[in-house]
């Protein structure tokens, strides 16, 4: 017997008030503990896509157009450029490498993006089966493309224009599956990469038959592409090549950083209402759990009394009824971290397209701990108000008051 | 034993005052103190037991003065020299019968086994009932649970507060014979106040304020 054991007896002899307590705290709890995971999954999921593109070249238009079309493959691209007007650019001394993206296709709604091997390596994706793009009208799948699709190296796919699925606009080209790669859990998961080549052989193969007489020359003149990736060598390269892009040619430079920055700016309004309604709930509990111990305080202040009788000091009282509470809120944190995890698989559950990649970030120890401090401070403000009739209590009193 | 020397007390200032006559008890002497509601006895019994300061006077219980003691060492004194008994409630309502005498022991430093509970609780024909709730006790069961919890811990005194009141005259010869018993046992002054003139002719020495 010792103090925690009265108090764990407290709480079992009023089963109502304890269960909402808890109840109440716990929602709280997975709601705060919630928020700040998908918050955290969402941006980090975004900065791993990012990879480290500095700067992103296309058609002018919308700039966050063009980071989510072309770096989060998300949106459809702003337009085309021209090649060689991108082969002239990238001549510029303080670009460390320069990534072509071309599209226009997909393959039963999975991108098809025409780029260089380089793709891959910004984002660290290895083969897991099969070689590299060799020659034209051959692709790598991402993993999640194969796996969703059920495709193996050596089957073929005929792309559809557009970007989305439809098989009316069926191009009669076909591609075979050469590689697979490896799972990134980043967009590259969800894409079918080939060259540049293929994608112009593709769309050209239409145009000639389209546009008869045009000779080889002009073709290579006419030749487009969606956008380019560009990692500088050093920060410096952000100050000016931009502005001369911007400035001096057709095509517009876009930094994708500073784009998606001010997206989390727009969305995070909902997460930001979702961690209001956590912390009001949470207000909320910590009421419920100050009536809860006040109301114990004074429907037992006779109990409490008997205990002084016992040789208990106040400062024994008051720790009882600090550590009923404490035992009502690690329950709730408790209940709410299992609330939390079904509640997410629920939502994800709901949610699954092709667009999430559905990875979630696990909380880091600061975050947990900093809502943990939160939560011990709304139970040490709870515990100080409902001990104030500890304080004021006369023993004397209470005992000749006893009928 | 214990001493009191010219005890008075006031509640407010310009209040009556009570003044209590000297009392002073040897080892193992009993006391019945009577008097008609209003009088200052359950006055008396708080002061006896510390529970409220004297406003002129001298309490000496094994010649520690009760005055000199601040604080945390008055209720650690209390919770291991004196046994209170109460009129009706006893217990603590969360707490099971056995678990009531443990937390009884919780806060003095008697070294009680659990072995004495039971001998204690077999005594007060307790022992079937040490599993149940206290709201599930008669009143004749609780005021024998309530003379358990004044002696498990061996005090010095045993202070009663009307344990008789409520109880008709069977019972009411019942619970004064067992606290004088215990007191017996235990070797401890048993100071009972109440208004119940039935139980005069249990004790030598009475008082009447």
């Amino acid at each position: 017997m010792n103090i925690w054991n009265i108090s764990l007896q407290n709480i079992k002899s009023k089963p109502l008030y304890t269960f909402l307590s808890v109840f109440i705290a716990s929602l709280s709890i997975a709601l705060l503990l919630g928020t700040q995971q998908l918050k955290r999954s969402f941006e980090n999921q975004i900065e791993n896509n990012l990879g480290k593109i500095d700067v992103v070249v296309g058609a002018k238009g919308s700039p966050l157009q063009l980071v989510l079309a072309s770096v989060l493959h998300l949106d459809n691209p702003t337009g085309n450029i021209s090649y060689k007007e991108a082969l002239k650019i990238i001549k510029n001394p303080l670009i460390k490498s320069a990534i072509p993206i071309s599209y226009g296709d997909n393959y039963k709604g999975y991108r098809i993006v025409g780029t260089t091997h380089e793709y891959t390596v910004l984002y660290n994706a290895e083969l897991q089966k099969g070689h590299r793009v060799e020659n034209a009208m051959e692709v790598i799948l991402g993993n999640s493309v194969a796996q969703k699709l059920n495709l193996k190296i050596g089957d073929t796919l005929l792309s559809a224009h557009g970007l989305l699925e439809n098989s009316i606009e069926e191009h009669d080209a076909v591609l075979t599956v050469v590689g697979i790669l490896k799972p990134t859990q980043k967009v590259i998961d969800r894409l079918i990469l080939t060259n540049l080549q293929s994608v112009w052989d593709v769309h050209n193969h239409e145009r000639k038959e389209n546009h008869e007489g045009h000779d080889y020359h002009d073709i290579q003149d006419e030749k487009e592409i969606t956008s380019l990736l560009i990692r500088f060598k050093s920060p410096r390269g952000l100050l000016t090549f931009p502005r001369r892009i911007n400035e001096r040619t057709n095509m517009q430079a876009a930094l994708p950083k500073y784009e998606l920055h001010k997206l989390y700016e727009y969305t995070s309004v909902g997460f930001k209402t979702i961690s209001l309604i956590a912390y009001l709930i949470l207000v909320i509990s910590c009421i419920t759990l100050f009536i809860s111990l006040y109301k114990m305080v004074k429907e037992r202040a006779f109990d409490l009394a008997i205990l002084r009788t016992y040789g208990a000091s106040n400062f024994q009282l008051i720790k009882m009824v600090f550590y009923e509470g404490f035992i009502v809120v690690f329950s709730s944190f408790l209940l709410g971290f299992l609330l939390l995890k079904i509640g997410l698989r629920f939502a994800l559950y709901f949610m699954k397209s092709n667009n999430q990649q559905n990875i979630l970030t696990a909380l880091s120890f600061q975050d947990v701990l900093q809502i943990a401090m939160l939560i011990l401070i709304m139970v040490i403000i709870s515990v100080s108000f409902a001990i104030y009739p500890i304080i004021k209590m006369d023993v004397s009193k209470i005992l000749s008051n006893e009928k | 034993m214990i001493q009191t020397e010219n005890l008075t007390y006031q509640y407010k200032k310009g209040t009556a005052i009570f003044s209590f006559p000297n009392i002073t008890l040897e080892k193992g002497e009993n006391l019945l103190i009577l008097g008609a509601s209003g009088i200052g006895k359950t006055t008396l019994l708080h002061l006896l037991a510390g529970l409220l300061k004297p406003v002129t006077g001298k309490i000496y219980i094994n010649e520690v003065a009760l005055n000199s003691l601040k604080n945390n060492k008055l209720d650690t004194f209390r919770g291991e020299n004196i046994g209170l008994v109460f009129q009706k409630k006893h217990a603590i309502q969360s707490l099971n019968v056995f678990d009531n005498l443990k937390a009884r022991l919780l806060f003095s430093n008697a070294l009680v086994t659990d072995k004495k509970i039971e001998i204690v609780l077999a005594q007060l024909g307790l022992s079937e009932l040490k599993r149940n709730k206290v709201s599930e006790l008669s009143e004749g069961q609780l005021q024998r649970l309530g003379i358990a919890l004044s002696v498990i811990h061996n005090p010095q005194v045993i202070l009663a507060d009307e344990p008789t009141s409520s109880l008709d005259d069977k019972n009411c010869k019942i619970v004064i014979k067992l606290l004088k018993n215990q007191a017996k046992q235990t070797n401890a002054n048993l100071i009972v106040i109440t208004h119940d003139h039935r139980i005069k002719a249990c004790f030598q020495n009475s008082i009447t304020l």
